[in-house]
């Protein structure tokens, strides 16, 4: 799982532009998929067809990020956020956009970071005009902010993008082992979920699965004055009870309970009432679509790194793939 | 002259019928089919039969207005009428001006206490929605009541006018603007299925065209819009949205949309091919009915046509016939364009 995790958290693909890693994985689908489709919004969708109910896995691939807005006469660039990003996540910091052209990014002078909007940011490609700019930057392109993936002590990575690339590697995973098993599967690597579960609900209205797994990062708040109610890092994956799309079917939570019981897993339940996952685009799509989640706990969910703990990710694999396979619809 | 027409029309969000009435009387005989769905929308077939991708052109025909909420009964205020806005609307933008509510077109005042009444602290703030009412001259309430009842719409009694060199001011550009472009697309006739959506509900959340798309479903759809432009007093180049004159302003990311660059890049050939001056909107806030039109069903490709318009959502309200002209100019190329192939799905 490490190696797959760090092969796509390396990869930059802010919403919107998810195409082209998309094609990839598709590409790399076809071996064990009946039909892969890079949809309309950049969607990556494979389907095996096989035995049992129709599961559909979905993991947003997109990440937020930045896209350029406005090149002025001396060639600095304005940008507007794709996802929620403050201005004290991106001051200082280096950017860098699909088409590999980095930049750092300044704060206006005399404007107080606690005052400060996007408005008063700009990027530095090291260009000295408009002219210059416009030869390796153009208006729309978007890009992210950089940060090198590390693995901490005790089996724990940090860096950009482990959310959502470790639900994506989680569902790639469990698509290969399921389609193996000639179950019925259809992995969705959703596009645009910073910006609201846009790609999900056209996905979701394609596959019209008997049911969908939500496969998402959920904050672990185990830190210093962290709220002592939410989630740990290392104590297993978590079941969705809800967040802020959806609530999850009872039946379903349920299942996904007894699944962990089979396997003598510790898990622990997500509540988390400001989550924007992908679960209430899927659940609303067609006539209504039943919805499970299973989470990973992640501490800094919402910045622009976050540490994850590999053995609730390999838990949260085995607990996806129990609850897919044992799955009956009712 | 058309335009006059669709922008003194009368049209707040849920409450269309006079501003779909007169667009009706203006496409139907330039359509082979026409309907108005449940919501309200306007849905005109033209070219059906014809072979080709399935393209929508879509322009909302409501604007943001103002609803009556109460009469009021006691004391001074006896025969005031309070409201709510339909829409976004800028409370700082209503003090003082005039209003018409309802079919009747009750003439009505926005009132606020006058400047040589106010402390300095008062002078300072902006007044809030709740503390503005509209003045019709009643009486008192019993007299209010017998020609105006909550629920009742208002809209600004802005006179349609051409001012300065090839400019055009008016009320509710956004999106009559549009509608006018959807109009005039539809006097020629295209090689491929052509769908028109005059939709309702935009200023409210995209309401009508969501419903209108997933009826279409087109293979290509396009917003055509008035949008945002603070082009004037100083603001960067960063914080204008649009420049008026600069030409249509093609959407690369909006509030609901985040642009399909396959898309905006063939725009953007269509215009370079045909020299038509465009722009790129840049801001973030705001919205068109693409952004829900492209989630709707399987998803759908498209983009977004704007004119740029000052003063968006306010009373009065400026844009350039240039723009407009060059706008119509580019949704008539890239229909040709997608005609001949030019945009492969």
């Amino acid at each position: 799982m490490k190696d797959l995790i760090t092969r796509l958290a390396q990869e930059i693909a802010p919403s919107g532009s998810e195409r082209a890693l998309m094609l990839q994985w598709m590409q790399e689908l076809k071996a064990v998929a009946d039909e892969t489709l890079v949809d309309t919004l950049g969607n990556g969708i494979a389907t095996k067809r096989g035995e049992g109910p129709h599961i559909m896995l979905a993991a947003h691939a997109d990440e937020p990020g930045v896209m350029v807005i406005d090149i002025d006469a001396d060639g600095f660039l304005r940008v507007i956020a794709m996802g929620s990003l403050e201005p004290a996540e991106l001051v200082s910091r280096q950017v860098e956009f699909t088409n590999g052209v980095r930049g750092v990014i300044g704060l206006e002078d005399g404007v107080k970071l606690a005052d400060a909007s996007l408005n008063h940011l700009y990027v530095d490609i090291g260009a000295n005009s408009r002219e210059d700019a416009e030869k390796r930057i153009q208006i729309g392109l978007g890009g992210v902010v950089v940060q090198p993936l590390y693995e901490l002590a005790g089996n724990r990575l940090a860096g950009r993008a482990l959310d959502n690339r470790v639900g994506c590697a989680i569902a790639i995973a469990a698509f290969r082992e399921l389609a193996a098993a000639c179950r019925h599967v259809t992995l969705a690597l959703t596009a645009q979920n910073a910006v609201g579960g846009r790609g999900a609900r056209t996905a979701a209205y394609q596959i019209n699965p008997d049911l969908a797994l939500i496969i998402d990062a959920a904050p672990a708040s185990d830190v210093p004055s962290g709220k002592a109610t939410a989630l740990s890092l290392g104590k297993g994956p978590a079941i969705k009870i809800m967040d802020g799309t959806a609530i999850v079917p009872l039946a379903v939570k349920d299942h996904l309970i007894a699944a962990a019981g089979t396997l003598g897993m510790d898990v622990q339940y997500e509540v988390w009432p400001g989550g924007k996952s992908d679960a209430g685009a899927v659940q609303l799509s067609v006539d209504g679509i039943n919805i499970g989640g299973v989470s990973y706990p992640a501490r800094y969910v919402g910045a622009t790194q976050t540490v994850v703990d590999l053995a609730d990710v390999e838990n949260a694999l085995k607990l996806v793939l129990e609850a897919a396979k044992t799955y009956e619809v009712r | 002259m058309l335009l006059k027409r669709l922008s003194e029309a009368m049209g707040p969000s849920g409450f269309e019928d006079e501003i779909r009435n007169v667009i009706r009387e203006e496409v139907t005989p330039l359509v082979q089919d026409i309907r108005t769905d449940v919501l309200g929308n306007l849905l005109v077939k033209h070219g059906v039969d014809k072979p080709g991708p399935r393209v929508m052109l879509d322009a909302h025909m409501d604007e943001v207005g103002l609803m009556i909420v109460q009469v009021c009964e006691n004391g001074r205020e006896n025969g005031l009428l309070k409201f709510r806005a339909l829409g976004g609307i800028d409370p700082r933008v209503l003090v003082s001006k005039p209003v018409f509510i309802g079919e009747a077109r009750i003439p009505g005042v926005i009132g606020a206490k006058p400047i040589h009444l106010q402390a300095a602290s008062e002078r300072r703030k902006p007044l809030a929605m709740d503390q503005l009412y509209i003045d019709i001259g009643a009486r008192d309430a019993k007299e209010a009541r017998s020609l105006v009842k909550p629920g009742d719409v208002a809209i600004f009694a802005t006179q349609f006018g051409e001012i300065g060199e090839g400019a055009i001011k008016g009320k509710s550009f956004d999106d009559r603007l549009g509608c006018a472009l959807l109009i005039e697309a539809l006097r020629e006739s295209y090689d491929l299925p052509l769908f028109g959506a005059f939709t309702v509900q935009e200023e409210i959340g995209l309401r009508g065209a969501q419903a209108a798309a997933y009826g279409i479903n087109p293979d290509i759809a396009i917003a055509l819009e008035g949008t945002v432009c603070f082009d004037v007093v100083g603001a960067p180049s960063h914080g204008q949205s649009t420049v008026m004159g600069a030409g249509p302003a093609l959407t690369v990311q909006d509030g609901q949309t985040i642009a399909d660059r396959r898309f905006l890049d063939f725009m953007i050939h269509v215009a370079e091919k045909h020299d038509i001056p465009y722009q790129l909107r840049r801001v973030k806030g705001g919205s068109n009915d693409f952004g829900a039109i492209h989630k709707v069903r399987a998803g759908v490709i498209g983009g977004g046509i704007s004119v740029p318009v000052r003063y968006i959502h306010a009373p009065a309200q400026v844009a350039s016939l240039d723009d407009f002209n060059n706008s119509l100019l580019l949704v008539k190329a890239v229909l040709r364009e997608i005609e001949q192939g030019g945009f492969s799905l």
